[in-house]
Parts: structure tokens; sequence; C-alpha cells
């Protein structure tokens, strides 16, 4: 019987060694070796240093050895097995890229030029690639290189597996707690009140430093990403919770947007209202319309919701564009000269203003939804998205939660939209095309449906991480795609599914318990 | 108690009864037995409010009911147990539990009812912290009519509560009902198992094709020809 251990190697080892060889053959390896580069400060220069190149193929060995050491983790799993998983991943991944690295170095020793074929192969890459040595060192090292990543990445992650698992078992004896690192103390540290304290201060200082310190670009990108964490949690709440789809959320957004556009622009209306009112008009009239959408709809079965809330979300959008609102709404120009928050008259808009007015939203919606997910109406909600029937059957009023559940989320999209709008000191129809209801689903999605951190994770993976990779140009949406489908592959469920993995790893752990 | 009179639901064409009328006395066990497809769990899904009846009424404790939602239904004292082991998959079973007493606020008497149904139901004690998805099917079965427990029925609407269970189960789960039924709870109980339903039923219906084609004590029906032939697989 072969050991599913050097199974499981050798299944990573050799996915990663062909990510690894075409990384190469894209020319991806300079690249990504560039971008370490970057994020330590180097100064840009055609070939990055065989330092940032070692440290980028460290990174992926590591990579390698964390997705071969076991999971789920059982007791079967011992540390033996984990390393030699992880051993068996890097040797594999590592030998492949080794003979390839080796022909092409060879071809490239004997003045062939593979670029005719391949554009991204350059010499340079080559040479970057086998770290400036002869192709037989220079593969043999690469060989060690993802050996020993992989095998000490293996290592660690079981060390935090096998923690994380005690955890949960608390007080049964097993053979992890017997195996590697026991560690009680750093986990007696890690879960004491003041280690959350701690954090917590922590997270403060960076939330109050950071907007002051990184420019106005990453402000906006942050920025982004609030309004987009804003927007996850509202749709969480009813499509999340209440399990109810919303394809057209944007419709909402979109009206907040709007209605504080109009309060506070010169144009069209010469309206000057106030920041903090209009900003209150806009989640209010946003949470109404998701009212008047819900009622008629509401208690059908099935996903008219979804449907309907497409079809709005389209009307508003043409509406807007169209000529026959241009009198109301600015038409396609858009409105221009949005106002800005002022507190006790003084105008409030700099970046580093605006960003903590982001954060203090953020903030606010967060601690909203998590004390709706611990409440009656949050337990309600999860009821009905489980099982409708039998929640009616339990006394709950399911028109009535879900109803309250659509105006909810619909009046944070309005506040997401206000913010927006404000923001930008600009709105116009083109802000508000369906797109942006995709990547909310999204988020929500990858982050893990129904959780609040996730949420925050899907956010920044969606909206911040593409910024980040802006630096790549072309090869942004690439890496974007091999993530969302490794991620998939890894989580489908999301990131940090919402449902306690604990309790489920019952179904993990029978006898059979490895999924294919 | 509770008053059926003439009762007729329809899904779209499909007219599934065709005016039921039958009635339920203070602490009687009545059983509604049929084939498949009768309409047997129409009828419950009506009197729970989950369905509207086109024509006729339901009265219950002398109000008519067959308007009002169904979460007042519950407020009023009508559970249903629907058919299928409907739990909450993924809550617990003690979160489950808690969702039956959804109607109840005091935290306090919420903790001495699950109580109360973990003795009746120590299964269940053992497995409080396990998602009811992954409980056995007997198990979820207990806790479904647990759930219900836990909002204080008047009158506790069981459907095929014996569906998929092996004998001593079934056997278990009749003396459960039973004893609920000691208790003073009324019941309403839809079965297949005809045989068992009858055993310990007051009074019985039997439901064909959406109408009440016979009807009589318990004891009655289990010796009536008829009904040996159609229901207890006699000869
Ligand atoms: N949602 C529905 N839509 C259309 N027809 C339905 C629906 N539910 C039930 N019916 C039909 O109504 C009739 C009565 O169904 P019902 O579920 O009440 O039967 P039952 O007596 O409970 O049967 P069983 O013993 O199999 O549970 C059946 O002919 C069924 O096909
Ligand atoms: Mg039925």
């Amino acid at each position: 019987m072969r050991s599913s251990a050097v199974d499981n190697g050798l299944r990573t080892g050799v996915t990663f060694g062909i990510v690894i060889v075409t990384m190469f053959l894209i020319g991806f390896t300079v690249t990504g070796a560039g971008l370490i580069g970057k994020l330590f400060g180097a100064s840009d220069s055609a070939t990055p240093s065989l330092m940032f190149y070692s440290l980028f193929m460290i990174l992926i060995g590591m990579w390698a050895g964390a997705s071969a050491s076991p999971r789920p983790l059982t007791e079967a799993d011992t540390f033996k097995r984990a390393l030699i998983s992880g051993l068996v991943a890097g040797l594999v991944s590592g030998a492949i890229a080794a003979v390839i690295g080796f022909i092409f170095g060879d071809l490239s020793a004997n003045k062939i030029d593979p670029r005719t074929y391949l554009p991204s192969v350059s010499p340079d890459s080559i040479k970057l690639f086998l770290f400036n040595q002869t192709p037989l060192m220079g593969s043999l090292t690469l060989l060690a290189l993802m050996t020993v990543s992989a095998a000490v990445s293996a290592a660690l992650s079981f060390f935090f597996r096998s923690n994380h698992w005690l955890k949960n078992k608390s007080g049964e004896t097993s053979n992890a707690a017997r195996g590697f690192f026991q560690s009680a103390g750093l986990n007696r540290v890690l879960q004491s009140q003041y280690a959350s304290y701690v954090f917590w201060a922590i997270t403060a200082v960076v939330l109050i430093i950071l907007p002051r310190v990184w420019g106005s670009y990453w402000n906006y990108v942050f920025g982004t990403v609030g309004i987009y964490i804003i927007l996850g949690l509202g749709l969480n709440i009813i499509t999340g919770w209440a399990g109810q789809l919303v394809i057209g959320y944007v419709a909402f957004f979109a009206i907040g947007a709007y209605t504080f556009a109009l309060l506070t622009a010169p144009e069209p209306h010469h309206l000057t209202v106030n920041f903090w009112v209009a900003l209150a008009l806009g989640v209010l009239v946003a949470g109404i319309s998701g009212l008047l959408i819900g009622l008629p709809i509401l208690n059908l079965r099935g996903d008219y919701l979804a449907i309907v809330t497409l079809g709005f979300a389209e009307i508003i959008r043409i509406l807007l564009k169209s000529d026959l609102m241009t009198d109301y709404t600015a038409g396609p120009r858009g409105i221009r000269d949005i106002g800005g928050p002022t507190i006790l008259g003084k105008p409030f808009v700099s970046d580093v203003d605006f960003m903590y007015v982001i954060i203090v939203a953020v903030l606010a919606v967060t601690f909203i939804a998590h004390r709706l997910r611990n409440s009656r109406t949050g337990k309600a909600w999860f009821a009905i998205n489980l099982d409708e029937t039998v929640a009616r059957a339990t006394g709950i009023n399911a028109f009535g939660s879900k109803l309250l559940a659509l105006s909810l989320s619909a009046a944070v999209a309005g506040l997401a939209g206000a913010l927006f709008a404000s923001r930008n000191q600009f709105t116009g129809p083109d802000d508000h095309a369906l797109m942006v209801s995709i990547n909310v689903i999204c988020l929500v999605i990858v982050g893990g449906i129904g959780n609040i951190p996730g949420v925050f994770l899907g956010a920044f993976a969606l909206k911040g991480l593409p910024e980040i990779l802006r630096e790549t140009e072309s090869y942004r949406l690439l890496i974007f795609g091999v993530l969302l489908v490794i991620m998939m592959r890894l989580r489908p469920e999301g990131f940090l599914p919402a449902r306690r993995p604990e309790l489920e790893k019952h179904a993990a752990q029978t006898p059979s318990g490895k999924e294919a | 108690m509770l008053k059926v009179e003439n009762l007729q639901v329809y899904y779209g064409a499909i007219h599934a009864l065709q005016g039921v009328s039958f009635h339920l006395e203070q602490g009687e066990i009545v059983a509604l037995i049929g084939a498949n497809g009768a309409g047997k769990s129409t009828v419950l899904n009506t009197v729970s409010g989950i369905l509207r009846p086109r024509e006729g009424s339901v009265a219950f404790e002398g109000q008519a009911i067959h308007e009002t939602p169904p979460q007042d239904i519950v407020r009023k004292g009508i559970i249903h147990v629907p058919e299928g082991r409907k739990i909450f998959s993924r809550m617990t079973v003690t979160e489950n539990l808690e969702m039956g007493a959804y109607t109840n606020n005091d935290r306090a008497a919420i903790n001495r009812d699950m109580e109360a149904v973990f003795a009746r139901f120590s299964r269940l004690r053992e497995r409080r912290d396990q998602l009811g998805g992954t409980l056995s099917g007997g198990e979820q079965q207990m806790l479904a009519i647990g759930r219900g427990l836990m909002a204080h029925p008047k009158l506790l609407l069981l459907d095929e509560p014996s569906m998929g269970l092996s004998p001593i189960l079934v056997e278990q789960i009749f003396d459960i009902i039973q004893d609920i039924n000691e208790q003073g709870t009324s019941i309403l109980l839809v079965e297949q198992n005809a045989q068992m339903a009858l055993a310990i039923a007051d009074r019985a219906y039997v439901l064909e094709t959406g109408n009440i084609v016979m009807q009589g004590t318990g004891d009655d029906l289990l010796k009536d020809p008829k009904v040996i032939a159609a229901y207890l697989g006699g000869h």
C-alpha cells in the first residue's frame, strides 16, 4: 500500500512543478522577483537581484510544502508524515523545475535563443532562473531550495494546524498532543485576554497612523476597499444570512450615491445640505427603496428577488443615463462637486480625513452587523436560510424577517454609495454598472459567505490585491485569476467559512475521511 | 378544540382537499391515515397556516384561524412538526431547540424546557453540541419533536413521526407521543403506520384523495375489514 503522505506530496509536487515551469515560460519568474524587490523597496532595474529571486522561489516552495502537509489533520497524522509530504512535494516540484531549467540553460549555453518560440524566455531570465550559475549547478540549487523550503514549511504548518486542532479538541489526548511542539505556554499567551487587548491596541494605532503616512494613492485604494467592505457587510445580511440572493445590489448603492449627490452638489438642484444630514437621507432613501422592492416579492418562493433586483438595477442605470432625467439627475454627464464632510462647520476633505470617515463607517457597520448576527433576528434569518418551512413552523415571521433584512442591506448599500460619491466628489451612471454588484457578490463568496471577517478578506482580495498587483501590469488579471482558482479549489466555502468548521469535523474525520 | 369544516385546498389546478371536515377535542389523540398523496400533509399545512384554504374554515378554541399567519398560529399554541425530519441541519442540537422556543423570551424558562426535552430524549443530551444534520434519522426525528415541545404546544401536529425508523424506534416514538399526550397536549397524528397510529388514537379519520371516507374510534377502525384490507396489509 502506498503511503498517503508520499502520495499527497507527489500530487502537490507535480502541480507546483508545472506552476513553476509555466511561470518561467511566461517570464513571470523575473516579474515575481521584481515584485518582491519592490516590496523591500529596491529600485527598479531590468533584472532583479538574485536575493529577491531566491526569496520568490522560497515562497513558492513554502507554499507547496504548506499545501502538501496533511489536511484535515487526523489522529493518524504525525509530524513525520507531514515532513515526508513536504519533502516529496519539494523534491518533485524542484526536480521538474530543475529539468526544464537545465534544458534551457544548456540551450542557452549553446547559443540557441529560445525567444524565437517563447518570447518571454530571454537569456537573462534563464540565467536568473538558474541563479546565475552553470546549468548543472543552477538546477541542483533549484532542487535543493525547493526541497528545503517545502519541507520546512510543511513542518511549520503541521505545527500550526496541530496546535489549532488541539484547541478544538480541548481535553482529549491524541497523537498530535503527544506529537511535536506542544507549546502549551505559547497557547496560553495567545488565548489570554491581554493578547486581545494588545491586538486591538495595535490595530487602533495602525488604523490611526497608516492613513497619515502612506500617501493619497493608498488612501484611495483602501478607501475603495473600505467602501466595498461596507457593501459586502450589507449584502451579507440578505444573502449571507437570510439566504436570499440579490443580484442588483448596486441599485441601492446608486440610490444612496445619487440621493447624497443631489442634496449636496451645486448642480443640478442648487442644494447644499449638510454632509451628515445628506448621508442619513441617503441611507434612509436606500433603505426605503429596499422595503418597497421587497414588499411585493418577498412572500414568493424562489429566486424572484435575484431577478427583480437585477432588473431594478438596470432600470436605474438606464434612467440615470437617459436624457429624460437630465434635468433631475444630470444625465450621462454625472454630478460634479459633491460635498464633503464637515465637523462643526470645519471642512474635512483631505484624503487622510476621508479615510478616517471611511474607517469609522466600516467599524460602525461591522459592529451593527455583529450585533445583528447574534440577535434573535439574526437567528431567525439563519433559520429561514436553512429551511423556510420549518422556520415558519417555529413561529418566525419569514416575510417580515426577509423584508427587514432586505431594507437593512439596502440601507447599508446606501451608506456605501453616499460615501463613495462624497469621496470622489463625483458620481455618474457608469459608477453604478452591474459589475459593482458582481464584485460584491464575489467578494462575499470568496471571503466565506455569511462571515464578517470573511467580508474583510474578500474585499482586500478583490479590491485591494488587484491594485497592489497593478505593478505587474499585464499579468495582473492572470495572477488574480490563478489566485481565485486556487482559492476556490482549496476553500470552496470561501477563505473563512461562516459555518463552524470545528463542528463539521465529525464528518471529515471518518476513517475513510479524505476528500478526493 | 380544533374544528375543521369543508376544507378545500388547491395547488394550482390540483384539487388536493375536496371538502375535509373533522374535529379534535381537548386531550385527544386523533389520527389521520391514508395512502400516499391522499392529502394528509396538506391538512396539517393548512391547519398550521402554511397553506391557505380556498374554501372552508379552521377554528381553534372557537376562533377562526384559517386567515391567521403561521407565526401567530404558533403563538396560539398549535405546533407543526413537518414531515421528513425537518430540522435545521447546520445548527447544533441546542440551537435547534432554542429555535423551537423562538416565541419565548424567557431565558430561564427556555433552559428549563430544554432540560425537560433532554430528560425525555437522553440521546439528544449526549449530542447537544453536534450539528443537527449529522444526527441519525431517528435522532433527527426526536430533535424535531423536541423542538416542537419547546414551544409548549396545546395542540401538536405530527406528520409521519415514524417514517424511516427501525421497529424498536417506532415503538419508542409512539410511547413518547402517548406520554406527551398524557401530560396534557392534544395531538393530531398523521401516519403511514396505521396499525400503531390506530392503536394509540382515541379517534381516527381515513383520508382518500382529498376526502374523509371513514371515521371512528381507533379500536373500531382497527377491526374494520375495509381498513384492514387497505391500510393494515390484511387479508
Ligand atoms: N407543493 C405542491 N404542488 C403541487 N401539488 C402538490 C404539492 N404538495 C402536494 N401536492 C399534491 O397534493 C396531493 C396531496 O399531497 P400530500 O402531501 O398532502 O399527501 P400525503 O397524504 O401527505 O402523502 P404522503 O403520505 O406521501 O406524505 C398529492 O397529489 C400531491 O401530489
Ligand atoms: Mg405527507
